[in-house]
């Protein structure tokens, strides 16, 4: 390579052009689509949102043939249980897809939240009991102690070892729940409250059957998460988890504060958790202890995956699906597990990365590198670039 | 006083000791180079510079304070910058957004822009990539970017871990001039390397560090003549 020498401008212009064009047109499916969003004007991208959200909000009134979980499962109910699986995916693609903190006990979280709206609506609880809707920021607050809690200690960890450690925290969360005569075991909380309004005929809105309701609560929770969730991303905090994620050491060495960072993400996480735990106990309107096991943290984990980790978008969808498969298949409930398992395994083998696949960069300067790749890829100079004139850089 | 000083530090793995009560001092000004073999602790002694690993015993003071017990991000801001070995780039990050995070520990935002400037003159290579990401750069290409990146927060003293490993001889040769460059401009420089033959001619003193102790000390032209040195590092018989 040879930086002393200057190529001359033309030369230069063209042989940077082709390499970020090259650079753009690398073979990673699905990189046409967020091309293409990427070049959509501002008020485009707005408009098809709008229509998404519009889309995602009748969702439950829609029963597709073949895509409904029908006749097994009530499909208003099924939307609700799909939206509440994006919720915990987009809380723990946070922990997981953005800081890159490995953790196995994510149900935790979701177990604190539900028994927070448990002891403080239930009529089984002896505790001072407060409006449903307000249960939502107070295990929202609770679950961020806990996560800060279970982070001191634990976020100096790394790798395997803080899997580990989480796998047993969600454990521990778990046995508690069992242990301590408060939280009332197996017998548990019966009707968790819920938030207030009746229909017509003077039956709760919010009812434990009726799914439309619920699903668009948390739709509604998730719309606003989202927007919270991407403004952080486009923040410092975002650069500086995508830098902890790529190389701890090298993020350190540049003077971010990792360990207050992983806290951050750690607690955001759990919070994002706790309130998907109190709405599924107001929906469900029963909490024990015999729901928060591996099993769900290890779902929850597959739903960022699936989705693609550090991919807000990828979690809700992995999210949904993980939840949608087994509810599409109940019918035949022997092998719902075996074609759930067959699908995870076709969709890695097609798409390791997951549905969404990373950010390939940063969100700060996303907008400005692809105008700029995009005025340099329509340069005229490019079509007549000798091949070759950039390979010496090579080595 | 110097700039960096290092009283007798001993850093352990576990139950392993990687190093042996190890004393180094760096002047301001200077490029003092680290040679030695495969596992002989260079890079143990950076990173515990860096404050990525805790130390055992001994201190390192730098502008006469004791800066044993501070993390690697405090480091950063008191003007100790390293570019590790494997250089440590953000690969999904584009090559300014790399460099931006170089500026992650510099108090007077207002000469950012300055930085860049001075960043892109030393490595126009930088520039013509500026929005390409750092992981599809060549190896030469990523470590002119670790060094600018540690350069971007204007440091007092940069740490090069092995910035020649892996590299293409020209890309070494340039690397190096480059290092030189820095350093006439006022930048302390502290040097790990293999390529003892480099290092040796391009530094003021040097040591020799083997099985985690220093063996030998001295300045670049008397260590490049030692026999002993000769023939265990720059290959002549």
């Amino acid at each position: 390579m040879s930086t002393g020498t200057p190529m001359g401008g033309a030369a230069e212009s063209q042989a940077r052009a082709d390499e970020l064009v090259e650079e753009t047109t690398k073979p990673t499916r699905l990189r046409g689509l967020s091309d293409w969003w990427n070049h959509l004007p501002r008020l485009s991208q707005w408009a098809f949102l709008l229509i998404a959200v519009a889309a995602a909000f009748a969702l439950p009134l829609v029963n597709i043939p073949l895509l409904t979980t029908e006749p097994s499962n009530d499909w208003p109910l099924a939307c609700a249980e799909m939206a509440r699986y994006a919720l915990v995916a987009v809380g723990l693609n946070v922990v997981v897809g953005q800081a890159g903190l490995l953790d196995l006990g994510y149900v935790g979280f979701f177990a604190v939240g539900a028994y927070v709206a448990a002891l403080w609506t239930s009529p089984d609880s002896t505790l001072v009991h407060i409006p449903y809707l307000l249960t939502l920021p107070l295990a929202a607050m609770v679950t961020v102690v806990f996560g800060v809690l279970l982070g001191i200690p634990t976020l100096r960890l790394r790798g395997d070892y803080l899997a580990i450690v989480t796998l047993g925290f969600g454990e521990i969360i778990r046995l508690l729940a069992t242990i301590i005569p408060a939280l009332r075991g197996q017998q548990g909380f019966q009707e968790v409250g819920h938030p207030p309004g009746t229909n017509a005929e003077g039956n709760p809105i919010f009812s434990n059957s009726a799914g439309a309701p619920w699903y668009w609560l948390t739709i509604t929770v998730i719309i606003l998460v989202m927007i919270a969730l991407g403004n952080l991303e486009r923040s410092r905090v975002g650069r500086n988890w995508i830098a902890l994620r790529e190389d701890e050491d090298a993020a350190e060495i540049m003077g971010v504060p990792t360990f207050r960072y992983k806290l951050w993400a750690f607690g955001i996480g759990a919070a994002l958790g706790g309130s998907a735990g109190a709405i599924a106990a107001g929906q469900i309107g029963f909490v024990n202890n015999q729901r928060f096991d591996v099993q769900m943290s290890v779902l929850f984990l597959v739903a960022v995956v699936l989705g693609g980790q550090g991919n807000k978008f990828g979690a809700i969808l992995g999210g949904a699906i993980v939840a949608y498969i087994p509810l599409r298949f109940t019918g035949i409930a022997e092998f719902k597990y075996l074609i759930f398992g067959a699908v995870l395994v076709v969709l890695m083998i097609f798409r390791p990365q997951g549905l969404f696949g990373k950010r390939p960069h940063l969100l700060t300067f996303e907008r400005r590198a692809h105008k700029r790749i995009a005025n340099l890829a329509n340069a005229p100079a490019v079509s007549t670039a000798p091949a070759g004139t950039t390979k010496e850089a090579g080595q | 006083m110097a700039l960096l000083e290092i009283n007798n530090i001993s850093v352990h793995y576990g139950r392993i000791q990687a190093l042996h009560d190890i004393s180094i001092s760096v002047e301001e000004g200077e490029i003092v180079t680290l040679i030695g073999a495969n596992g002989a602790g260079k890079t143990t002694t950076m990173r515990s510079l860096a404050g990525l690993l805790n130390l055992s015993s001994g201190s390192v003071t730098f502008e006469g304070e004791d800066i044993s017990k501070l993390p690697g991000h405090k480091r950063v801001v008191r003007g100790i910058s390293l570019t590790p070995e494997g250089r440590g780039i953000f690969p999904a990050m584009t090559v300014r957004e790399n460099l931006e995070m170089g500026t992650y520990a510099l108090k007077e935002r207002s000469t950012v822009d300055e930085s860049y400037d001075r960043v892109f003159e030393l490595f126009p290579r930088l520039k013509e990539r500026e929005a390409q990401s750092g992981g599809t750069l060549s190896g030469g290409e990523q470590q002119m970017l670790a060094i600018g990146r540690a350069l971007m927060g204007r440091p007092k003293v940069l740490l090069l871990d092995e910035p020649s490993m892996g590299l293409a001889p020209q890309f070494i040769k340039q690397i190096f001039s480059i290092i030189s460059q820095v350093n006439a401009q006022g930048m302390t420089v502290l040097l790990v390397e293999q390529n003892a033959n480099q290092a040796l001619s391009r530094a003021d003193r040097a040591y020799v560090l083997e099985t985690g102790r220093i063996t030998r000390s001295g300045t670049g032209p008397e260590l490049l003549a030692d026999p002993a040195v000769k023939e265990a590092y720059l290959g002549v018989a």
